[in-house]
């Protein structure tokens, strides 16, 4: 990636209910913006923030414009941060409308390695940040496994070999007489690729169904009532959920977002866990349990000033594992220690000593929250963008392709449908690997007997 | 600007105090066809150059196929004459069949082929390194290598061990050359062995010794070796082939030459030849599946690897059983002999198994032996020891190119020989280095290629290895490579104007198309131009404004694929625009990959293993990552930043 082309990449997780921020870095970014700005008022020139609106080609959406002209920017370059609405296909439009008008894709590390390239980062902090993003691609790829599996990742294998089968046949048409490969007839080719499209279309169409579900990374409030969960959950939400010193009084599961260093999460607020009483309590806790289940961290809240045998059975039914957080609350109140007995910090990912009332420690919650969610050192939302760059890579899969196939049908000989090929594959080489050059020569000597 | 690129090369400069002793500047040891480049390229460059070979009287020999081009080889043919190269040119004065490949499909993958009488071919290409200036024939035995004192400081600490500085050669009549800089380019001569059914002898080519002492040396030095195979199909006698029963294969009605620097009006300058087509049978096969066992290669006794893309008659029948047949061409080796190069059946199966199989093919019936097939199994240098200027990294004043770098096919192997002979002169007069990329040439890829691979098969080229392969076509290698060359000095003055004429032609008649309008409407030419359907030449032949192109039908098509090609062409220029910035930027011969802290094992250790140039060549290693390239990136910053600061 030459540093002197521009850039632009989904900055933020984008997830169903939050804001996603568009970055563009480089040169070319206030003609980008020229570009995209709609409105009446003039395209914005310098430092600030500005409401307008932003044109996709196919529409307008609102948008909330944050400029930074260079050098005072996190590249060093005129850096312009596009917040939209959280819609995903909302947000896809508008990255490829900024990748039509010019601007690169950027690749994990990007904007990072700009940073440091342009002297805003010092090497150490620029090595932290990209042996984070290794990780994280790494990650990544086990978060991808895991959480597609027999989904998406199936679906681009199954295609990805189809269309490595359509690129073997066309490479050895070009790259062998037609006396040791045969004549692999056109409407072959025609037909192969058609149907590589067809699924590559569903694909899309199933990715883009699902993404819903997902969203932004959930972190769950557990814990007896009363332990302060309302309080701490109001906090970092900075006041969306009712709060009460009375026990039992969230009767429902609340959701909020939490803003963690660069990131945002999604806060749930839940039942406590003994007061099942009447029926919403039940509902309530039904909520509670599910979102447990599926919760990335359960933050583990507890009154410090409870006695230790209580503490212990409450340990025990809050089981161990890696998605578990002990929040140690009431710290300011005379008698509580101020860590938690290392007895109860045993086994779980870890632990912040807090006062939800006075506020004292939160900053530090977020941090090691951070630390737990992989989100820190502005790597932060890699995995989460795994869906938008999916949807974003099929889809320009799937334009390449029928581009090709156009021109293909239209008389274009075939060494630039080949090339049409090979870019679709790059394209599906971002969600799934690559094929080399060695690729495609094993497939093709595995199918034909070739040479003289 | 950052990580500016520089074309260094690995190892600096010969001290003074080396030079003194010299006889030449350059020695290139092998007179194959990487040999004849590097001798003539380092030559042009002004080196003294001693070419050492065996034999004086096989300079040029076509080993295997006489054959020159192919697809994805005739455009490394054209760029080597792009690049100064003669093979282009001995190929045109000697060609008994020219035929352009695939002229179905587009330009791009569009490839000349010819094939050259081979006694002609050795004649001219030896003319060629007999009249070049600065090049001095030495008929000799080279078994060892010259290990002189020189700088090792700039080497890594566990390859100073073994390293040495090579100043020479010797002979084994006790004759000792001392140069700057030593091109080894002896093909499949290193501990050679071939193969015909169960007997082995020592050789690299028919009736021709093995050189056994050179890879001991290579050893001594610390270069891993490996060990590949090739093989070459029977010759049989032109009388005893029943040419009534065969199809016929011609040239192309219009040949063209490879070389701009041939004259149209006299080519072609050989008789014009065809070829002869046949086919194997179920009894072929059932002879030599009977005989399986009797095959070295199925035997056991050859350990090297053969190519995929060019199977002993032995694999195609055992590894695709379903095929009832396969085909032979039938192609003289030269107009004034009797040999016929029986190309499809290459085989190192017993002599008389060979005789029965072969007689059982249409034709063949009676089919008299020249010579048997046999195979070949030699070592090679595993060629990520080598930088991208085909110099090792570990061994100053060693340079390998053709077939010994793991390898195949004379185009291959020129082009190597070219770029490590130019290399080599250039080091010596203490001038920049010349590389190409993989956007500029299918020598670039080769170089790219071979520098970050281990190859288990000799490497082909093939059109599918080149990402920029709509840029690389075989009609506008002089476009992307004259005036480099001649800036270096590697073309003449002659080939430069040329050059230039034949641009300014085709710039004018571009401008042409885009001023004309068709008529009737408001396209223009050059718009119209791009419709699938719509030739140039026909354009030429009935538009009066295009009458003084009319008939230039090399330059018609060229204009016409570089406008229907255009917007592809764009965007992979593009693509290679972003991509320039990583491929010029070099990683030291010095730089150490176990320091790269934050990187994932896995990329790390590749990384180390295969020690790849520039950082371009780096993001291409199968198991390194986006952001491990981004992480190397700034170690590399870092690293030049210290050194700057040192």
């Amino acid at each position: 990636m030459s540093s002197g082309s521009t850039v632009a990449a989904v900055a933020s997780p984008p997830g169903k209910g939050a804001r996603a921020v568009l970055r563009v870095s480089g040169p070319e970014t206030s003609r980008l913006l020229a570009a995209v700005w709609a409105g009446d008022d003039p395209v914005p020139a310098a430092r600030g923030m500005y409401p307008g609106r932003f044109d996709d080609g196919r529409g307008t959406q609102p948008l909330l414009l944050l400029l930074m002209p260079g050098p005072r920017s996190y590249t060093r370059e005129d850096v312009a941060e596009f917040h939209l609405p959280g819609s995903p296909p909302l947000v896809a439009a508008a990255l490829e409308r900024l990748i039509e008008l010019g601007a690169q894709p950027a690749p994990p590390g990007e904007f990072t390695r700009r940073a440091f390239l342009n002297g805003r980062l010092d090497l150490t902090r620029a090595e932290g940040v990209l042996s984070l993003v290794t990780a994280r691609s790494e990650g990544e790829r086990r978060a991808a496994t895991l959480l597609l599996g027999g989904g998406l990742l199936d679906r681009i294998g199954a295609l990805r070999a189809q269309l490595d089968v359509l690129r073997a046949l066309c490479e050895a048409s070009l790259d062998f007489d037609e006396t040791d490969t045969g004549h692999v007839p056109e409407d072959e080719l025609t037909e192969r690729a058609e149907a590589v499209s067809r699924g590559l279309n569903e694909a899309l169409a199933w990715e883009r169904a699902r993404e819903p579900e997902r969203g932004l990374p959930q972190v769950v409030l557990v814990g007896v009532p009363n332990a302060g969960k309302s309080l701490l959950f109001n906090r970092l939400t900075h006041g969306e959920a009712l709060v009460s010193l009375e026990a039992g009084t969230t009767r429902d599961a609340l959701r909020g977002t939490w803003t963690v260093g660069d990131s945002e999460v999604e806060l749930w607020d839940t039942a406590g866990v003994e007061s099942a009483d009447g029926d919403v309590e039940r509902a309530a806790q039904g909520i509670g349990l599910a979102l447990r289940e599926g919760a990335d961290l359960r933050l583990w809240v507890v009154d410090g000033g409870r006695p230790p045998a209580e503490l212990a059975a409450e340990r025990e039914a809050l089981g161990t594992g890696a998605g578990r957080f002990l929040v140690w609350n009431q710290v300011d109140r005379p008698g509580v220690p101020a860590e938690p007995p290392e007895d109860l910090r045993r086994g779980l990912a870890g632990w912040a000593a807090i006062s939800a009332a006075g506020g004292g420690g939160v900053p530090e919650l977020e941090r090691r929250v951070e630390a737990c969610l992989g989100l820190s050192g502005g790597a932060g939302g890699e995995a989460r963008e795994l869906s938008a760059r999916h949807r974003d890579a099929l889809a320009a899969a799937i334009r390449t392709l029928e581009s090709g196939l156009a021109a293909f049908r239209a008389g274009a000989p075939l060494e630039l449908f080949a090339e049409n090929l090979r870019a679709a594959t790059a394209e599906l080489d971002r969600i799934s690997g690559r094929t080399t050059p060695e690729d495609l020569l094993d497939r093709i000597f595995g199918q034909f007997c070739i040479g003289k | 600007m950052l990580m500016e690129p520089t074309r260094r090369h690995p190892h600096p400069a010969p001290p003074a105090g080396l030079r003194e002793r010299w006889t030449h500047d350059v020695l290139v040891v092998g007179g194959g066809h990487a040999g004849i480049e590097a001798a003539l390229a380092a030559a042009r460059l002004g080196a003294r150059v001693a070419l050492v070979t065996q034999r004086a009287d096989r300079i040029g020999e076509m080993s295997c196929n006489p054959a020159i081009g192919g697809l994805g080889k005739g455009q490394i043919v054209k760029e080597i004459d792009a690049l100064g190269g003669v093979m282009g040119r001995v190929a045109d004065e000697t060609g008994i069949q020219f035929r352009m490949l695939n002229t179905r499909k587009g330009a791009a993958v569009q490839a000349p082929r010819c094939q050259s009488d081979r006694h002609l071919y050795r004649e001219a290409a030896t003319r060629y390194v007999l009249e070049q200036p600065g090049v001095e024939v030495v008929e000799g035995d080279a078994q060892s290598l010259v290990f002189v004192d020189g700088p090792l400081d700039h080497l890594e600490t566990r390859e100073r061990e073994r390293a040495r500085w090579v100043g020479g050669v010797r002979l084994a009549d006790g004759r000792e050359l001392r140069a700057g800089a030593v091109v080894l380019t002896t093909g499949t001569f290193l501990r050679a062995v071939m193969h015909t059914g169960e007997s082995t002898a020592a050789g690299g080519r028919a009736g021709e010794a093995s050189a056994e002492g050179l890879s001991a040396d290579l050893e001594l030095l610390g270069i891993r070796l490996g060990r590949l195979k090739t093989g070459t199909p029977p010759r049989l006698l032109r009388d005893s082939i029943d040419w009534s029963r065969l199809d016929e294969q011609t040239g192309d009605e219009r040949p063209q030459p490879f070389s701009w620097s041939t004259d149209r009006a006299r080519f072609p300058l050989q008789p014009q030849i065809a070829c002869h087509i046949t086919w194997t049978n179920e009894r072929t096969h059932d002879v030599i599946r009977a005989n399986i066992h009797r095959s070295p290669m199925y035997a056991g006794r050859i350990q090297g690897v053969g190519p995929r893309y060019c199977p002993s008659v032995e694999d195609k029948v055992m590894r695709f059983a379903d095929k009832e047949r396969h085909q032979l061409f039938l192609e003289p080796e030269s107009l004034t002999t009797d040999w016929i190069y029986a190309n499809g059946v290459s085989t190192s199966l017993p002599a008389e198994v060979q005789e029965a199989f072969v007689r059982s093919i249409p034709g063949l019936e009676r089919a008299e032996f020249l010579r048997h097939g046999y195979a070949v199994e030699y070592d090679f240098v595993q060629p990520s020891q080598l930088y991208d200027t085909y110099a090792l990294r570990s061994v100053p004043g060693l340079s390998l190119a053709g077939q010994i770098n793991g390898t195949s096919g004379y185009e291959e192997a020129g082009a190597q020989g070219l770029m490590a002979g130019a290399n080599a002169a250039l080091w010596i007069a203490e001038r920049e280095a010349f590389v190409l990329g993989r956007h500029e040439a299918y020598i670039g890829v080769l170089t790219d290629d071979l520098v970050v691979s281990n190859p288990t098969e000799p490497y082909r080229m093939f059109t599918s290895r080149a990402e920029y392969r709509l840029l690389l076509r075989q009609d506008n290698a002089d476009a992307r490579l004259t005036e480099r060359a001649a800036e270096l000095g590697l073309v003449g003055d002659e080939q430069l104007a040329e050059f230039r004429e034949h641009t300014r032609r085709m710039d004018a008649l571009k401008r042409k198309l885009g001023e004309l309008r068709v008529p009737g409407g408001a396209k223009s030419f050059e718009e119209h131009l791009r419709r699938p359907d719509v030739s140039l030449a026909d354009l030429a032949a009935t538009t009066p404004e295009l009458a003084e192109w009319a008939g230039a039908t090399q330059l018609l098509d060229s204009v016409e694929t570089d406008v229907k090609y255009a917007g592809y062409v764009e965007r992979q220029r593009l693509d290679v625009e972003r991509l320039q910035r990583q491929e010029s930027t070099e990683i030291p011969a010095d730089f150490d990959f176990s320091g790269l802290t934050g990187m994932g094992t896995e990329a790390r250790e590749v990384l180390a293993r295969l020690r790849p140039r520039t950082l371009g060549s780096a993001s291409r290693i199968s198991g390194v990552r986006p952001p491990d390239v981004a992480l190397l990136a700034i170690h590399l910053e870092r690293h030049r930043r210290q050194g700057a600061g040192a």
